[in-house]
């Protein structure tokens, strides 16, 4: 079921007042529905892989209680090899199998030898890479002793379900989440009105930003060879709203819908194209992703804490990881190893933490250098976005090479004056509310005839440039 | 959680009227013209209303007639054109339409539209039966596949359209469909809004049809009861002074029959054109592809007058 759909409309409404009927003191019940929820959301795109879920669900709960009683080392991290091995192994069967497969016969034939070995055709569960880290986040934290296991099953498999994040995340960790659903949830209206807020921006983000962005950036993508340098900088450039609407506005709605059910998720975005440079992007950029692979793959790796060698191997290694989880291509392998390269210089000359600041802060205008840092960070991570985005190495030089042309100089043969405008109207409400956890966090300064008037605008906006019905980009992840 | 809800509640009316306004004032969706069915049976619209098409480029106007379009000045030398949507032409300003187009190339004759959507073929022989009291010298009927196969129940059943039973030998007169729902949906601007931009298909109907469509297409099977439908028409209506405008790519089948049958045929083709007769989002013609049609609606009437002696 898509956030952006007519059944999510129905089912959300059904689903709210049922939960909130149910009482808060039947807990029980409460995450009894909320797994049932889950189930059927997930399963309206193909139930067959609920038993994937359920699976998962039990292998780790299972694992979590074992881990509790036993005391012995060898055995307490043979439990969580077995964990790391079920979860990682039905990822990388199901995402990478047909990946590592093409590669090897690929490698065979370049080294002059022939190799057969037939790929499968298997169908991607949506959003397996988020529930797999989030489950894998309560193995590794109950073995860390940093959790304890839970002992409630129903409230497990609500956890791992969850159905505002369970496709695209943001990716929940357990020590988070997980005690959420063993108290108590309360209705507190000035949460529940900042949920359908967040929700409502999300939206908009979606179908306005990223759906109208999404036409034009594939229009110029899928026809690469036919345009100027400048309209491939355009392709780019639509690229990058597009993923930045359609990924943080899952998020906000996935925040959003939480909390009218009385949970906190995590921030997963912080206004990311405003950073000034690309450490900032990535302490603002899929939060719950990187914080993930700091915690369980950075820092176990040895961090920054060892010589220049380890830094570099280990910052190579976590992009390298972070690009491949996104995708079974090696462009996301490409796109992994470009950011870490932006990346480095900044670790090495120990520059990475300039920027922790909040840019601009109190003012309404960024200085001269914060605009070129801005727009210098916001160049490179478009050229990253093109690997992103293309279907494969090869196209993504071309894209590149074709775009740094005299021809980059001329005016785009495809200019939509509208969704520019759009883009420009987003970008200055994000710059506004740019202190907030959302960019229209803090408009409860406007008296209500005002306030309500801007949503009103905005329902406008998403029913008016509805573009075709797009599923979310990171469902594929 | 009351406050909560009472604000909701609160917050989607007043949406419902912001939207109200907006769909109204952006002209998000096409005014409706009201339509009845007069004492002959024949569908048409109220007459002397008006209203804005989709985006508000351009009015339609229905005539005193109930039919859209202007009424020509005069009703002498009257050529008379029938047809459907295409003829209705509602995404077209007024001098797009054929009429109005048709006299700018055939000045010395005068031209008057009686279109609307969804009319089959047999529903054209019949209006044109009404028209003819206009003492009209020619009456042009344009026609596709569809208009002949909607013209019998036994092929397609369909409630609000004229059709020939062919067992009993008998025409069976279009109902208004829901025509309640239908006031309230047209003068509803939002709710119609919804209904054009996510509609809602409660019943199969539709996928069987073009299924079946399809296969008509290719096998042409109901031979015989098209056969039949023409030589009811023969029978019933006056041929000798009609004109049938065949679409591009109707089947050859019709055409043929048409001519057995006594009418004269223009055949529209679109295949040398470089340029697309249609909009891109859906299969009417665009006001370059009416001036096309009138071109070679034009020169096909000036061949058979000329060969009448007319």
């Amino acid at each position: 079921m898509l956030f952006n759909s007519i059944e999510f409309f129905i089912f959300l409404p059904i689903v709210f007042a049922i939960y909130w009927l149910i009482g808060n003191n039947r807990i029980r019940q409460q995450n009894l529905l909320i797994a049932i929820a889950s189930y059927v959301f997930y399963g309206w795109w193909d139930w067959r892989f609920l038993f994937l879920i359920l699976f998962s669900s039990l292998v780790d709960y299972t694992i979590g209680l074992k881990l509790e009683s036993e005391d012995k080392p060898s055995k307490r991290k043979a439990l969580l090899w077995v964990s790391i091995c079920v979860n990682l192994g039905f990822l990388g069967f199901f995402k990478y199998y047909n990946f590592f497969v093409d590669s090897l016969v690929d490698s065979f034939t370049f080294f002059g030898s022939e190799l057969s070995i037939n790929t499968l055709n298997i169908i991607l569960p949506v959003g397996i890479s988020f529930y797999t880290f989030q489950t894998l986040s309560y193995t590794i934290d109950v073995y860390n002793k940093k959790l304890e296991p839970t002992k409630d099953f129903l409230a497990f498999m609500a956890f791992v379900s969850f159905f505002p994040q369970l496709v695209a995340g943001p990716i929940e960790r357990a020590t988070n989440l997980l005690p959420q659903f063993h108290v108590k949830r309360e209705f507190v209206y000035k949460n529940a009105v900042d949920g359908l807020r967040q929700a409502l921006w999300g939206l908009f983000k979606k179908v306005v930003i990223a759906d109208n962005c999404a036409t034009y950036a594939n229009m110029i993508f899928n026809n690469q060879e036919d345009y100027s340098g400048s309209t491939l900088l355009m392709g780019a450039f639509f690229f990058a709203f597009q993923i930045y609407g359609d990924f943080s506005g899952y998020s906000d709605i996935a925040i959003g819908i939480s909390r009218l059910f009385g949970f906190n998720l995590k921030r997963n975005f912080a206004f990311p194209y405003f950073s000034r440079d690309i450490a900032e992007f990535w302490r603002r950029w899929h939060i719950s992703l990187s914080t993930w692979f700091r915690d369980y793959l950075y820092i176990p790796l040895g961090g920054s804490r060892g010589g220049t060698k380890m830094k570099v191997r280990n910052t190579f290694i976590i992009f390298i990881v972070s690009g491949f989880w996104h995708g079974a291509n090696w462009t996301f392998v490409v796109w992994g190893a470009l950011n870490a390269i932006y990346f480095l210089p900044l670790l090495l000359l120990n520059k990475n933490r300039v920027n922790t600041n909040l840019v601009a802060e109190g003012k309404y205008l960024p200085t001269m250098r914060e605009v070129f840092q801005m727009a210098t960070t916001f160049f490179i991570t478009l050229i990253a976005w093109i690997f992103f985005r293309a279907d494969n190495v090869t196209n993504a030089f071309v894209y590149i090479k074709d775009m740094f042309t005299t021809s980059l100089f001329t005016t785009p043969e495809i200019l939509p004056f509208t969704i520019l405008a759009l883009v420009a109207f987003f970008t200055f409400i994000e710059w506004l509310g740019r202190s907030g956890e959302y960019a229209i966090e803090k408009v409860d300064f406007m008296k209500r005839p005002v306030r309500w008037c801007f949503y009103f605008l905005l329902v406008v906006l998403i029913f008016s440039f509805t573009g075709e019905q797009q599923e979310f980009i990171y469902f594929q992840f | 959680m009351k406050k909560f809800i009472k604000n909701c509640v609160l917050f989607f009316l007043l949406l419902l009227i912001v939207g109200e306004f907006v769909v109204r004032f952006t002209h998000a969706v096409s005014d409706i013209p009201r339509r009845t069915i007069d004492d002959t049976g024949i569908q048409k619209y109220f007459t002397n209303q008006t209203g804005y098409w989709k985006g508000g480029d351009h009015k339609w106007k229905i005539n005193e007639l109930g039919w859209p379009g202007d009424l020509p000045s005069s009703f002498d030398k009257l050529i008379t054109i029938i047809g459907d949507s295409y003829i209705e032409n509602f995404m077209n300003p007024n001098e797009c339409h054929q009429g109005p187009l048709l006299k700018k190339r055939m000045s010395e004759y005068n031209f008057m539209e009686a279109g609307r959507s969804g009319v089959s073929f047999i529903e054209a022989m019949e209006i044109s039966k009404h028209l003819d009291t206009l003492q009209p010298v020619q009456t042009l009927i344009y026609v596709n596949d569809n208009d002949f196969y909607e013209s019998i129940t036994e092929i397609k059943k369909m409630r609000d359209i004229t059709q020939l039973n062919l067992e009993k030998d008998q025409i069976i007169y279009g109902e208004m469909k829901s025509p309640g729902l239908k006031k309230v949906l047209y003068n509803w601007k939002l709710l119609y809004y919804f209904y054009n931009r996510y509609p809602i298909n409660f019943s199969n109907e539709n996928k069987e049809n073009e299924i079946k469509e399809t296969e008509l297409d290719k096998t042409l099977k109901f031979k015989n009861e098209i056969l039949e439908l023409f030589k009811f028409i023969k029978n019933n209506y006056e041929t000798y002074n009609k004109t049938l405008i065949f679409h591009p790519k109707t089947n050859d089948y019709f055409i043929k029959l048409a001519k057995e049958h006594g009418f004269n045929t223009i055949v529209l083709d679109s295949s040398k054109d470089n340029k697309s007769w249609t909009f891109d989002y859906d299969s009417h013609w665009t006001c370059y592809g009416h001036e096309q049609v009138a071109n070679q609606v034009t020169i096909g009437l000036n061949e058979y007058f000329k060969g009448k002696g007319q």
